[in-house]
């Protein structure tokens, strides 16, 4: 009667779907993401080559291309600062390296900005969306949980110290029982329990089973690349994991679940305790009212080439298992996204290591990269480095010295995916909110604790319950990094919202680039916007009281470059008209040369 | 699946990977579309649509359908008993399960040629009997409210999937390149349970985001800059962006994204003059406002609302959806006379006035019209004369050409509490909506993290037998 989401015709339709899909692929899949990494062999091409370069150049080689020229200076120097920190290049940073004929002067920078706080604030947002970071449960009462920022300050942390991938994995699913002494440690299992949360609901029953599911489900998209969404529920020919391995990995975190705050020391923090493993039931078409048989931890077959068997089912065997360098997935990712934070496109498609997924373009280059983070220490820092430093990244994204082979780049490579060039990317929500800030002279230097929250329109607190947005006392913290921003649920910062910030209802690798008029409206019109552009305009008058010295100070403030001649009357037209020099900074900030990056 | 809809597919491959083509070049995109399809309408891939927009009527707390919409007989003759045995367990939100049997509050009367009959809580919507088909068998999975919202809005009871307008919006796109394809129009008391995600694009591209509108003065957020800049200034900074943009643009091989958002602009500047003329109601006539009942402190701000409702949909706003209910609204756990006496008092009239409307212009039959909420009440009483949530079994209205008028459809058992003949699952309801704008829910698809995701899950199957 009363039939609930999982109990329905399911069973015939996935059956359907089994026949029909089952005919398209063959008959044993050898699916890329599954085989062993293989160490490829650099191609052979002429000159001393980066294995990067030697790679993507033998592939555009074939298609008579190869790789663009370089980019100048200031254009690699406004991508590599906003590509490790977020944060654009200051006018004096900009002045330095422009100035700095060191040969080794763009390999300093690298090493320069990879030390600075930045880096982690930057690269954390990317590993959040990952873990559905909010700092509420969401449903009715979106109740805060006190302790959340604890995790999203581990993760910053983790970043800036360089803290080794595997280990950076290895805490998240059982730092508390790797490292049984470590408070960071157990505050890094905050990634399990970071999702969404129904504290009130009637049956205890029912809300155990959707927050262990959500949580394999985000183990599966964080750490394996597969999307194991339908399989809670039925056998699926898309999905990777039969439905019963599917409960073979919640077993792993069955008996650690914990729905309350842990006290650590002195602080309390979100975090799993070690229960009795390591068995669940096979929930019939994934409704925890219909429990069938009990099954044991085991490890996803696919990613098990080596056939092991946990011995006791414990978090600890998994996150070990998951980081073992012949586990092909956990490193195949890694690469292909800090590959994808540099490039704006992947390498693979992040989401779905499985049959959906798009098959990788160049595939021995991912591996080859993937092989490299075992050499190189599993540090993070070196894989930025390596691929900042190939001629590949360096690429200029745009036609700069009429170049004659260009068009044929357009021509044959029109969606860029033999890298002939470099992609054009787009700040983030958050880049362009800290990019503001930083020109105009006012984010604030402020680190870690609880998320703060700037005032907001009463039209879009109107949409909450009362008091879920109390206004941060300090004015400072409202000009604080937005990672650091109150995550609440329920609502998005308006902002954050417009530019594709994910949902942080489940985990997100890849965020799509909408391109609406209300984003338009809001860098036109909004206080936020219009405040930094008041605060930059002021900050320039200060130095600069006559026009001419304004403008060129506002461009290499926003631009990090001089106006062209006609950028100059443009602009004095602009600020005869409005005879104010906060519409002339405005303007600026709209510009697509401010959103996008060459 | 994907395979049938070449479409569809070519959206989803450009929209889901990012590779350049922005919104905009989309909807140019689907303009294109339109045209090789020669009739008319993107959703003629499927099939013939039977109404091109929405307007969702949601009644946010619960009303009680054995209350309004579906008489139970029984039900008064068993007031002040125990739920019989035979009804076995049921499960509730707050343990009213061996709480006597309450009731129906008010008598229930027959309307129209059709005779349907419908409670004394309704007399102005009474008189469109006639004009709309009662689903009497719903049903949903969920005893709470935020989950009940969710899943009526998105299909799912978790947080953080698309809404059936944000789903719309993206398989349909905008009839007016001014106005935005989903509009939201939310209760100014606040407070929905569940709050903004019910009405979010969830993993959707932001193009297919619910837009806000309030009426007065600011009508979307960010439409006017704030207060001390002159919009004079506007025209120069506009004209200086446009210079800018379009040198950029020439340096960049015209790259569409770049393209795209130089077209956003433009677009927002006239929905600086569209937003505000859409929400001016003075030219209304004085009939037209009483007919909303905006004459009347009790209806007005529903009736105002109502009829920005019709003005978007005259200016072919594809979806727009109205609240009804602050954080408690039609939620009647104490007592159902007062409850539903205040918030029928608020929407019955400005709801009558609108059918009225709509029929008068030539809208009625192209518009589909939902009335409801995330779910029903119980048959048992709470706290003596109230209810609780009642997801088991409960009524949707359906209105509008596409639909049979004057029709009772499906049914819950003798005293309301579950459904029992023609059951319509909320999967049923969104897969009914999406046929009657001609799409087929199974094929309108979006590819999210290597699965092609629907807004019915695997589920759906559509209800025929209502449509006209």
């Amino acid at each position: 009667m009363a039939r609930s989401v999982w109990i329905t015709d399911v069973g015939v339709l996935a059956l359907a779907c089994l026949v029909l899909c089952h005919s398209l692929l063959p008959a044993k899949d050898p699916h890329w993401s599954w085989q062993p990494i293989q160490t490829p062999s650099i191609p052979e091409v002429p000159g001393n080559r980066h294995p990067i370069d030697a790679f993507v150049s033998a592939n555009l080689q074939t298609h008579g291309l190869t790789l663009a020229p370089e980019a100048d200076r200031r254009t690699l120097l406004r991508r590599l600062s906003f590509g490790l920190t977020g944060l654009p290049p200051s006018t004096g940073e900009v002045q330095n390296f422009l100035g700095d004929n060191r040969p080794d002067a763009y390999n300093r920078l690298i090493d320069r900005l990879l030390a600075t706080p930045a880096y982690g604030e930057h690269w954390a947002r990317q590993w959040l969306d990952l873990a559905r970071f909010a700092e509420t449960d969401g449903f009715e009462h979106d109740k805060t949980r006190p302790n959340a920022w604890r995790y999203r300050d581990w993760v910053i942390q983790a970043l800036n110290d360089d803290l080794p991938y595997n280990e950076f994995v290895r805490q998240q699913i059982a730092g508390d029982q790797i490292h049984p002494e470590s408070h960071s440690a157990a505050i890094a299992t905050g990634f399990l329990l970071a999702g969404q949360d129904m504290p009130d609901i009637n049956l205890a029953e029912e809300r155990k089973h959707m927050l262990l599911n959500e949580m394999v489900s985000t183990v599966g998209s964080a750490f394996l690349g597969l999307s194991l969404g339908c399989s809670q529920c039925h056998d699926h020919p898309y999905d990777p994991l039969p439905q019963k391995e599917f409960y073979q990995l919640r077993a792993f975190f069955e008996g650690d679940l914990q729905l309350k705050e842990r006290k650590l020391g002195n602080i309390s923090a979100r975090i799993m305790q070690t229960g009795h493993p390591a068995s669940t039931y096979f929930m019939e078409r994934g409704d925890f009212r219909r429990p069938a048989e009990i099954v044991h931890a085991a490890y996803p077959a696919i990613a098990n080439p080596s056939q092991s068997t946990p011995q006791k089912g414990s978090r600890q065997e998994l996150a070990k298992w998951i980081t073992r360098p012949d586990n092909p997935l956990a490193m195949r990712l890694a690469a292909n996204r800090i590959w994808q934070g540099h490039f704006g496109q992947p390498l693979a498609s992040p989401e779905d290591f499985g049959v959906q997924g798009e098959p990788p373009i160049h595939p021995e280059l991912l591996d080859w990269l993937a092989a490299e983070i075992p050499r190189q220490g599993w540090s993070l820092k070196s894989l930025h480095k390596l691929i900042l430093t190939s001629e590949t990244w360096k690429q200029a994204s745009l036609n700069q010295r009429n170049d004659p082979n260009w068009q044929r780049r357009l021509e044959r490579d029109p969606a860029n995916s033999l890298l002939s060039r470099q992609h054009r990317r787009r700040l983030t929500g958050e880049m362009l909110r800290d990019t503001m800030l930083a020109v105009s002279g006012s984010l604030s230097k402020r680190k870690g604790g609880p998320g703060v929250r700037p005032p907001l329109p009463k039209e879009i607190t109107a949409t909450l319950l009362s008091n879920h947005w109390p206004v941060s006392p300090d004015e400072e913290d409202h000009r604080r990094r937005s990672i650091y921003l109150f995550a609440r649920r329920n609502l998005r910062y308006p902002l954050f919202d417009l530019f594709d910030t994910p949902a942080l209802a489940e985990s997100c690798s890849r965020r799509p680039n909408s391109t609406t008029a209300p984003q338009a409206l809001a860098l036109l019109n909004s206080n936020f916007v219009s405040e930094a552009a008041d605060r930059l305009a002021e900050y320039i008058a200060k130095n600069s009281p006559e026009p001419k010295d304004a403008i060129r100070e506002a461009y290499q403030l926003t631009l990090s470059r001089l106006p062209s001649k006609e950028e100059s009357l443009n602009a004095e037209v602009l600020f005869g008209k409005a005879a104010n020099l906060s519409d002339l900074t405005l303007a600026l900030f709209n510009l697509n040369e401010f959103l996008y990056l060459d | 699946m994907n395979l049938e809809a070449p479409t569809i597919l070519r959206r989803n491959i450009l929209t889901a990977t990012g590779c350049g083509l922005g919104a905009l070049a989309l909807a140019s995109l689907l303009q294109d579309d339109l045209a090789a399809s020669q009739k008319g309408t993107y959703a003629n891939i499927h099939f013939t649509p039977r109404a091109k927009r929405v307007l969702w009527l949601f009644m946010h707390g619960g009303p009680s359908h054995m209350d309004l919409w579906d008489p139970k007989p029984d039900l008064a003759k068993y007031s002040g008993k125990p739920l019989p045995e035979s009804f076995g367990k049921v499960m509730t939100r707050r343990k009213v399960a061996q709480n006597p049997l309450l009731g129906p509050i008010k008598p229930f009367r027959q309307y129209g040629q059709s005779g349907l009959p419908i409670s004394e809580f309704l007399p102005h919507m009474a008189r469109h009997a006639d004009s709309y088909c009662v689903l009497r068998g719903c049903h949903g999975d969920s005893v709470n409210h935020p989950q009940s919202v969710y899943q009526m809005n998105t299909g799912s009871i978790l947080m953080g999937k698309p809404s059936v307008g944000s789903w719309v919006a993206y398989g349909l796109g905008s009839e007016n390149q001014d106005m935005p394809a989903f509009v939201v129009l939310p209760d100014p008391r606040g407070g929905l349970k569940g709050g903004p995600p019910a009405w979010g694009n969830g993993y959707l591209p932001g193009e297919y985001q619910g837009t806000t509108f309030r009426p007065g003065e600011a009508p979307i957020l960010n439409l006017k800059p704030p207060l001390g800049r002159r919009s004079g200034e506007q025209a120069a900074i506009s004209r200086f962006l446009q210079q800018s943009n379009q040198r950029h643009l020439e340096a960049r091989d015209h790259d569409d994204t770049l393209a795209s958002r130089i077209r956003a602009y433009e677009l927002a500047f006239r929905m600086q003059s569209a937003a505000p003329d859409i929400v001016d109601v003075s030219g209304e006539t004085s009939a037209t406002r009483k007919l909303y009942g905006l004459d009347h402190k009790v209806t007005s701000e529903f009736g105002t609302r109502c009829l920005l409702a019709r003005r978007m949909l005259e200016k072919g706003v594809r979806f727009v959806q109205l609240y009804s209910g602050d954080t408690n609204g039609w939620d009647a756990h104490k007592d159902v006379l007062d409850n539903h006496t205040t918030w029928c008092g608020r929407t019955d009239l400005p709801v009558a006035g609108l059918f009225d409307d709509l029929k008068a212009r030539g809208l009625w039959e192209d518009t589909l019209i939902i009335w409801g909420g995330e779910f029903g009440r119980m048959p048992m009483s709470e706290q003596g004369t109230g209810r609780d949530h009642n997801p088991w079994g409960y009524t949707i209205v359906l209105a509008g050409g596409a639909v049979k008028g004057g029709m009772a459809y499906g049914g819950t058992d003798p005293i309301g509490l579950r459904a029992e003949h023609g059951k319509v699952h909320v999967h049923d309801l969104h897969a009914t909506f999406l046929h009657i704008l001609g799409i087929d829910h199974t094929r309108l698809t979006y590819n999210h993290r290597g699965n092609p995701e629907r807004l019915t899950n695997v589920f759906g199957q559509v209800v025929h037998e209502i449509l006209s």
